[in-house]
């Protein structure tokens, strides 16, 4: 695994996730790849959240931690699988894909995504822990 | 109308989402509405992955699948989906989709027109029928298949061509359970419901990594357990795994030495006062497997099960077995829940046996939040199969070729005569592929399985199935099976043929037809039937002209039976989110509990004041069974000194032809690999990413380490997807005496550095 390049663009990988929840690829196949979402090139032989662990692990623990986490709703559940689909950032159409019953209060509170609220990779409010 | 940029956006995104969700839109001008969103149509669907039965809603746009997401209306999954299920709709316009007949020719398959391949698959059936009798053919079918599939295949195998190799995958993963529920309580199938998960104080999770093989039930388990911080877990499992993210307890036994210890926390049961005496005196009877005997006849055979012995057995303190028993025995009410680590051994029906004995000891069964609860690995194993009777020895509605009167009331339903039906049973999986193997099986039609790939010790089967004259119909290609057979048949992949599937808690759901099926691909049934009519049985197929006419069929084999599906017509099941049998009538809710006061069969004159009335078993009474402690067939030894563990992961499903297509599934985990405790890893030089070669008895594999903290010291687990690493080339292919089913569990193995 050549981890000193991958290191750099991980780096600005992370730089990346810290607007927040980064993803989907969701349950809505009509989704278009964005041109500037490019996940850097790595060794693609290693499993996602195995690599993510070691090279990002604040990222790995804050989702590890989540619910998603604990039901093993993996990273390419949002990210894509890096090489065909990559999505940095969520959309909500994703999240629907499962918590469609949220819908409601989703409508009641007046945002626009579900990340206006849902904290990154914890999926925590953003006003929790504070 | 007007309204401001600001109004027009958020009424945009509001929209937007609601048309992705299948929701009226949340303003009324249609103007706002996406117009990516716009005439998408969501049908009520089932997951074809396992057996879970969460419903799925599949999005259609002109004609094309647009999307998935889970049926907030079903109770099973209230709208959440697996990691496998959230990509269904990119399995059905998968690259290896097969589009059109084809047939071998020299050596080679070529593509062909339906009309020649089923001309030549109907004539070689047929010469094969006359020169050699109904016993050289062969179905193998799937838990994968709708109902009405395995309905109409074994109706023309064992009906018509007169054979009873008639048989299923679902030989290799629930006919353990199967002979476990018949032989202690009388009838196949769970006595509770996923119901009993929000009720449930303690779940047993024994030979089953619920997080990753039905990760759904997984979570209304965590969700249990996180409202009700009480709720206790406990494993009993050779290997860690994610599942014990929320374990109370492990009990980290060696592979195939389980037995004692199920023994062990009944002896302490009874000691330690946590039996049921009213329960048992009331609705249980004891047996050693041949002869009726006494409860004190049991607690004398229960001595020898000290936690001692028991934890000398499986290699763990006997402090844990103790605590394990004192759980159960303490909290009101318990759940255990099992798959394929109890069911695919040598001792499988015996350990489903010891099972059960537990909570029939304790009286923890029919009643809200207890059940001896086995989670079934396809999504339509129970429904086609055990219902249907799509094994060698059954016929549909859980009746028996042996039985004369059964014979007798399917062959007038079949419009047959009972001697057409051989009274003796056909060839279980294993024994079918040994006959396709020395060439007594000389023409075998597969349907919706990849035995090329799914079956044991895979280098004693590959060489005759290549020789035999091999029907495939399959929805993807190559697979290792259709790479190999005669004739490969295009059929409808989920979402483009209607149907019903049959989940683990006895609940039968229907499945909407949402598209035109790919290519040239045909419905499994008509293919089945256009067969039946090719080989002359025309005028008692011919009246089958949907889906729903072979239900309404398979209905009437239901009919005054324990899995009464009377009031589950097409009609209805369309409307509802399934029904769970006993259903007889269109106005009956269907069945929480079995064999309790809310089951319509339940004989209240002959139950009396007893809770429970096992009415399938003489008396009513269920059955303790005092089973030997038998160990794996093959110990592991001085030569093969590691025991073989085999199973799966949650981003992957069988043999990979579906989930193998979705790049983020094999992005979790995308090369195969052997799972190696760190100690044992240390102990033999190895790293992780270093190649090994595993060998055992029948065949060598190489394949990549991973050092990992979760097989016990001295076992390795190796997953059995990948196509290109065959797990089954190692595994065994020795088989429970009653339920035929195989031991891929437990292989003894040797590890090298490669």
């Amino acid at each position: 695994m050549k981890k000193t390049p991958y290191l750099i663009t991980s780096l600005i990988f992370v730089s990346l996730l810290a607007a927040g929840f980064v993803t989907n690829s969701g349950n809505n196949s009509t989704q278009q790849l964005p041109p500037k979402d490019k996940h850097p090139e790595v060794d693609w032989s290693i499993g996602c959240a195995e690599c993510h662990e070691e090279m990002t692990p604040k990222v790995f623990q804050e989702w590890n931690e989540s619910r998603h986490g604990q039901v093993n709703f993996g990273c390419y559940i949002c990210h894509g699988d890096g090489q065909e689909v990559f999505y940095k950032k969520g959309k909500d159409e994703g999240c629907l894909g499962c918590h469609a019953a949220q819908e409601v209060n989703y409508k009641q509170l007046k945002v626009k995504s579900c990340f206006d609220c849902h904290n990154g990779h914890t999926l925590k409010f953003h006003n929790e822990n504070k | 109308m007007s309204i401001s940029r600001r109004e027009f956006l958020k009424a945009s995104a509001l929209t937007a989402a609601a048309a992705a969700i299948g929701v009226e839109p949340l303003l009324n001008s249609k103007t706002l509405a996406a117009a990516a969103q716009e005439g998408v149509i969501w049908h009520k669907s089932v997951c074809r992955l396992c057996g879970a039965g969460c419903g799925v809603m599949l999005g259609v746009k002109d004609g094309k699948p647009f999307g998935v997401r889970g049926d907030k209306e079903n109770t099973i999954n209230a709208g959440i989906l697996c990691v496998k299920a959230f990509y269904l709709h990119k399995m059905i316009t998968a690259k290896n989709r097969l589009l059109y007949p084809m047939v071998r020719k020299d050596g080679k398959l070529v593509r062909a027109s339906w009309d020649e391949a089923m001309n030549l698959v109907a004539s070689r059936f047929k010469e094969i029928l006359e020169k050699h009798g109904p016993d050289a053919l062969a179905y193998y079918g799937s838990g994968q298949a709708q109902t009405e599939e395995t309905y109409l295949a074994n109706r023309l195998f064992k009906g018509f061509i007169g054979t009873n190799n008639v048989e299923g995958n679902p030989r290799l993963c629930m006919a353990s359970a199967v002979g476990g529920y018949i032989s202690s309580f009388g009838a196949d199938e769970p006595i509770g419901t996923y119901d009993d998960i929000e009720h449930c104080e303690l779940f047993l999770l024994v030979g089953t990594n619920t997080a990753e093989a039905h990760p759904v039930l997984y979570d209304r388990i965590v969700s249990r357990k996180k409202k009700h911080p009480s709720t206790k877990i406990v494993i009993i499992d050779p290997r860690k795994t994610p599942t014990n993210r929320i374990a109370d307890l492990h009990l980290q036994v060696k592979p195939g030495y389980d037995l004692a210890i199920m023994h062990a926390i009944a002896r302490i049961l009874i000691k330690e006062g946590f039996t049921d005496e009213q329960f048992i005196k009331d609705s249980v009877v004891f047996s050693d497997g041949k002869d009726p005997i006494s409860y004190d006849d049991y607690k004398t055979f229960l001595e020898k099960y000290t936690p001692e012995y028991a934890a000398e057995q499986a290699g763990i303190n006997p402090s844990e077995i103790v605590q394990a028993a004192r759980i159960f025995g303490q909290s009101p009410t318990a759940m255990t829940m099992w798959t394929m680590g109890v069911n695919q051994r040598v001792a499988g029906v015996f350990l489903n046996n010891l099972i059960h004995n537990i909570h029939l000891l304790t009286g923890k069964l029919g009643k809200p939040g207890s059940d001896s609860f086995s989670l079934t690995g396809q999504p339509n194993a129970c429904g086609g199969v055990r219902e249907g009777g799509g094994l060698c020895h059954l016929l549909p509605g859980h009746r028996s070729v042996e039985n004369e009167q059964h014979r007798k009331e399917i062959a007038e339903i079949w419009m047959t005569t009972p001697e057409k039906i051989q009274p003796k049973p056909g060839k279980h999986t294993i024994a079918m592929f040994e006959g396709v193997a020395n060439g007594d099986i000389k023409g075998l039609f597969v349907l919706c399985t990849n035995p090329a790939q799914s079956l044991p010790n895979l280098n004693k089967y590959l060489k005759g199935m290549s020789d035999v004259f091999l029907v495939i119909t399959e929805s993807f290609h190559p697979t290792e099976t259709s790479k190999i057979a005669d004739v490969v048949l295009p059929v409808a992949f989920w979402g483009e043929k209607e149907g019903v599937y049959g989940c683990s808690e006895r609940r039968s759901q229907h499945l909407a037809k949402a598209l035109k099926p790919m290519g040239e691909a045909l419905w499994d049934g008509d293919v089945l039937i256009d067969l039946a009519k090719r080989m002359g049985y025309g005028a008692y197929f011919e009246h089958f002209k949907t889906p729903e006419d072979v239900w309404n069929e398979y209905l009437k084999t239901t009919k005054g039976k324990g899995l009464d599906l009377t009031g589950a017509p097409y009609e209805r099941l369309k409307k509802v989110r399934g029904l769970r049998w006993p259903v007889p009538n269109v106005n009956h809710p269907g069945t929480g509990h079995r064999f309790t006061e809310g089951d319509p069969l339940f004989p209240k004159d002959k139950a009396g004041s007893r809770r429970m009335y096992f009415y399938a078993k003489p008396e009513g009474k269920a059955v303790i069974f005092a089973r030997p402690d038998k160990g794996p067939e093959e110990p592991t030894s001085a030569d093969y000194p590691i025991a073989l563990t085999t199973g799966r992961i949650l981003e992957q499903w069988h043999t990979m032809t579906m989930t193998g297509q979705v790049p983020e599934l094999v992005r979790a985990n995308p090369n195969p690999y052997v799972e190696i405790n760190p100690d044992d890893a240390k102990a033999w030089g190895i790293s992780s990413r270093d190649k090994v070669k595993l060998t055992t008895k029948r065949g060598s594999l190489t394949v990549e380490a991973k050092v990992i903290d979760r097989p016990r010291k001295g076992t390795i687990f190796l997953p059995w997807h990948w196509p290109e690493s065959l797990t089954n080339i190692l595994t065994i292919d020795a088989v429970d005496p009653g339920s035929k089913e195989p031991e891929y569990k437990v292989a003894a193995c040797k590890v090298e550095k490669a």
